[in-house]
């Protein structure tokens, strides 16, 4: 293993300390809470996405009601220059008025959602500073739960995320509403129908230009790449005239390889265009789009369980893991955790951390380590109970090496 | 963390969307207003008098162009969307904006992870939500074993919330050697808790033949214990103001039920604690430092995907630590079966090559980095942890 790696300046914490103690292990109180601040840096997803979700509704609202106005006055105008009769003007401005009243309708419902959304801002906010020490682990329970649910709704277990958020009495702190937008393109496109997908561009259309999305473009490749399947060729030449024309200046290399299909057809053997005509096209525009969402609520490209996971095992791995005398406890003594973890780094130690092969607790200067003559070391507390229960006669476990405890030594471990 | 600004500025803005939805409404009402009036005239003016009418309809216009509901609506629209882009800047400020760079695109097995969630769910006895998991996962073969035993494990758990001991006991009496080979007496604390629930439903006799069949076996190493349970039957009717009342309380009930999941858990061959939840709560802790090391690293993103060490140390609380981990003070290394530490004469411990190092190959002897003492390399031990 490489060990000698140290590129960040950790030179000042490598000095020895000229002390024969244990270094502290215990985090004091005041550790553990910018321990706590820092694991709640981590919650930017957790508020970001409902928030992106009430600006949508408020700009959503807000366009509603400067269209339908504006439509109205446009009206008035038309009535007062055309030769309308009277009735007719009467009619004309009446419908006008129920218009209005129908805007003042939606209006009040728009301030509902508008306002439950909000709420769901409030209560993560709240949420994240209801934490202290003392409801630190069912906080830290829900916290779990919250990243299935987001793990659930990514991958489209829509049932298991919404009964997990239902028997937890968490459905404010996760986002099923928002991924309801989603699921329906999803499944369009599952189904090969790319028209949800497409209104879905034209809803968020400026702010996919912003980030210069071309998932738009990869729809209508695929829309022209059906039509050419069906060797519907003329109505592929005018869809990609009006549709994919457009794109050209920014594109030109992948419109010039799907227009060659034109000439290849859906059978080809060419594997630059074969590619074209699989079924993981559809996948891959599934795939697309999750990335596209998931930017759009300012969530993480991968799932928050995987983005943990992945800490998580590097912060485990050590080479003992995977030994078979492994403790149990270990989640890294399981086949699956070990398989998952296989491709990460293992985690870095500056300080000796010595557990007791007993008692699997911490040695430290409450609990020193002691050394039987045969080189092996245990806890003074497991020892001494052992030498209590045996007449001061100890036996190592591993070995079963018999001493007295008169021959222990202590072992300095800083 | 103060989220106080934070929340404060959330406030600003549901006030400016407020304020900018009754101004939204006002406006409504004062074009609805004015057509209204227009109606009225329209009505009752004489229905021969063209010119009426078509005035009325131009003033209407002229009117609704003065009011221009529109531009009205402009001014807190704007105020209200300076609030709604300044905050995700503050939140990107406050919070780590961007979790996933500290991710290798390694691109986890779908089926691994969602076995691993399917045993977590079955692991905390939520059943049916494992269930539901597992048929929309489609993951139903690889968790079958694991969920029969745990159900087993949360029968026997639920029957004691119903002070049910009897599914408890049977299965501890069943595997009553592996048990003892653990060195538990999680047998003698399920009789116990049966015997004071006999005695305090003042069944004083039935109590007695309960501890004289059940007790007997134990009375070797719990003579003690056994003991004082039967000073209890002495109180009987009263126990709870006997110096035994401690033997009462509902907190035994919740500690040997824990023990029961322990030792069922340990011979499964399964973690007590959730391996899931384990893992989940050490990333919680072992991601800022990574993080951080991420925002110094920008430039070298390459690196990172192969290293085969973490280039910084995660400090994680010491319920995560199962493993001995020895780093020799002088190397910083940690030790290995090739480098194992060397406890020296005056009991301190390096690792072996810092040893050989020091005495140049056992040709000299050295001093102890801690302490006076004079060190010869023959005289050192290696320790196994």
């Amino acid at each position: 293993m490489e060990m000698d790696s140290l590129p960040n300046g950790n030179a000042a914490a490598s000095i020895p300390a000229g002390t024969t103690r244990i270094s502290p292990t215990h985090t004091t109180p005041s550790s553990k809470l910018t321990q706590l601040t820092e694991s709640l840096k981590l919650e930017h997803q957790f508020l970001r996405v409902p928030f992106e979700h009430y600006k949508k509704t408020i700009r959503a609202n807000h366009r509603t009601v400067e269209k339908e106005v504006s439509s109205v006055i446009a009206g008035v105008s038309d009535a007062a220059d055309s030769d309308m009769s009277k009735d007719d003007a009467f009619q004309h401005l009446t419908s006008l008025v129920s218009r209005l009243q129908g805007l003042k309708r939606k209006l009040e419902e728009g301030s509902r959602t508008e306002h439950l959304q909000a709420q769901r801002c409030r209560a993560r906010l709240d949420h994240l500073e209801s934490v202290d020490a003392e409801n630190f682990s069912e906080w830290s329970n829900t916290r779990l739960k919250r990243i299935l649910v987001d793990y659930m709704l990514r991958m489209s277990y829509y049932d298991t995320g919404l009964k997990l958020a239902e028997s937890s009495n968490m459905l404010d702190l996760v986002d099923i509403d928002v991924f309801q937008e989603a699921r329906k393109v999803i499944d369009a496109l599952q189904n090969r129908e790319v028209a949800p997908a497409l209104a879905w561009c034209a809803d968020n259309k400026s702010r996919l230009k912003k980030s210069k999305s071309k998932f738009e473009f990869q729809l209508r490749l695929q829309e022209f790449i059906e039509l050419v399947r069906a060797e519907n060729n003329m109505r592929a030449i005018a869809y990609a005239r009006k549709y994919l024309a457009p794109w050209g200046a920014t594109h030109m290399k992948e419109l010039q390889r799907v227009m060659a299909t034109l000439a290849f057809k859906s059978h080809t053997e060419c594997a630059t265009y074969k590619v074209l005509f699989e079924p993981k096209q559809w996948d891959y525009l599934v795939d697309q789009f999750k990335q596209e969402f998931c930017r759009l609520y300012g969530m993480t490209l991968e799932p928050l369980l995987n983005i943990y996971l992945q800490a998580g095992l590097s912060a485990l791995k050590t080479p003992y893991c995977y030994e078979d005398d492994c403790t149990k406890e270990d989640p890294l003594s399981q086949e699956s955790f070990r398989k998952l973890a296989l491709p990460l780094p293992y985690s870095k130690q500056h300080h000796s951390k010595l557990v007791c092969y007993i008692t699997k607790e911490l040695m430290d200067t409450e609990n020193p380590p002691q050394v039987l003559p045969n080189g092996y070391v245990y806890s003074a507390k497991a020892l001494e109970e052992m030498a209590k229960k045996n007449n001061g006669k100890i036996t190592c476990p591993r070995t079963g090496f018999v001493c007295n405890y008169s021959e222990v030594v202590k072992a300095y471990i800083s | 963390m103060d989220l106080n600004p934070i929340k404060d500025a959330f406030a600003h803005i549901a006030k400016r969307q407020k304020l900018s939805s009754s101004k939204a409404e006002e406006a409504i009402d004062q074009v609805m207003q004015e057509i209204e009036k227009a109606l009225e005239i329209l009505e009752s003016s004489d229905s021969s008098s063209e010119f009426v009418y078509k005035s009325a309809i131009g003033e209407l216009k002229k009117k609704l162009q003065d009011i221009s509901p529109i531009s009205q609506l402009e001014g807190t629209q704007k105020e209200l969307n300076m609030a709604l882009s300044k905050y995700p800047k503050q939140l990107e400020k406050s919070f780590h904006p961007d979790i996933s760079k500290t991710c290798r695109n390694i691109g986890f097995d779908v089926h691994t992870v969602n076995q691993v969630i399917g045993r977590h769910f079955y692991r905390l006895g939520l059943f049916s939500i494992g269930d539901c998991f597992i048929n929309e996962a489609k993951e139903s073969e690889s968790t079958v074993t694991v969920r029969s035993m745990f159900s087993e494990m949360y029968l026997i758990v639920e029957a004691m919330k119903d002070r049910n001991l009897e599914p408890a006991i049977k299965w501890a009496a069943a595997n009553s050697n592996k048990l003892k080979e653990n060195g538990s007496d999680l047998q003698l604390k399920l009789h116990r808790l049966q015997f004071l629930e006999i005695l305090q439903n003042g069944r004083r006799g039935e109590s007695l033949t309960y501890a004289r069949t059940h007790f007997a076996p134990f009375a070797a190493n719990h003579f003690g214990e056994i003991q004082k349970l039967m000073a209890c039957l002495l109180w009987s009717g009263k126990l709870d103001h006997s110096p035994y009342s401690e033997f009462l309380s509902p907190a035994n009930w919740n500690r040997v039920a824990d023990e029961l999941t322990r030792q069922f858990c340990y011979l499964l061959g399964q973690s007590f604690e959730s391996p899931l939840s384990v893992t989940i709560a050490a990333g919680f802790q072992g991601l800022p430092p990574l993080l951080k090391f991420m925002n110094v690293m920008a430039g070298k993103k390459l690196e990172w995907q192969s290293m085969k060490q973490l280039p910084v140390p995660m400090e994680l609380d010491k319920e995560f630590q199962f493993h001995p981990i020895f780093v020799c003070p002088v190397s910083k290394e940690q030790s290995s079966d090739e480098n194992p530490p060397m406890l020296m004469s005056c009991g301190h411990v390096l690792c072996k090559q810092s040893v050989n190092k020091m005495s140049k190959n056992s040709s000299k002897t050295f001093k102890c980095p801690y302490c006076p003492s004079d060190i010869d390399a023959a005289q050192c031990r290696q320790l196994y942890f």
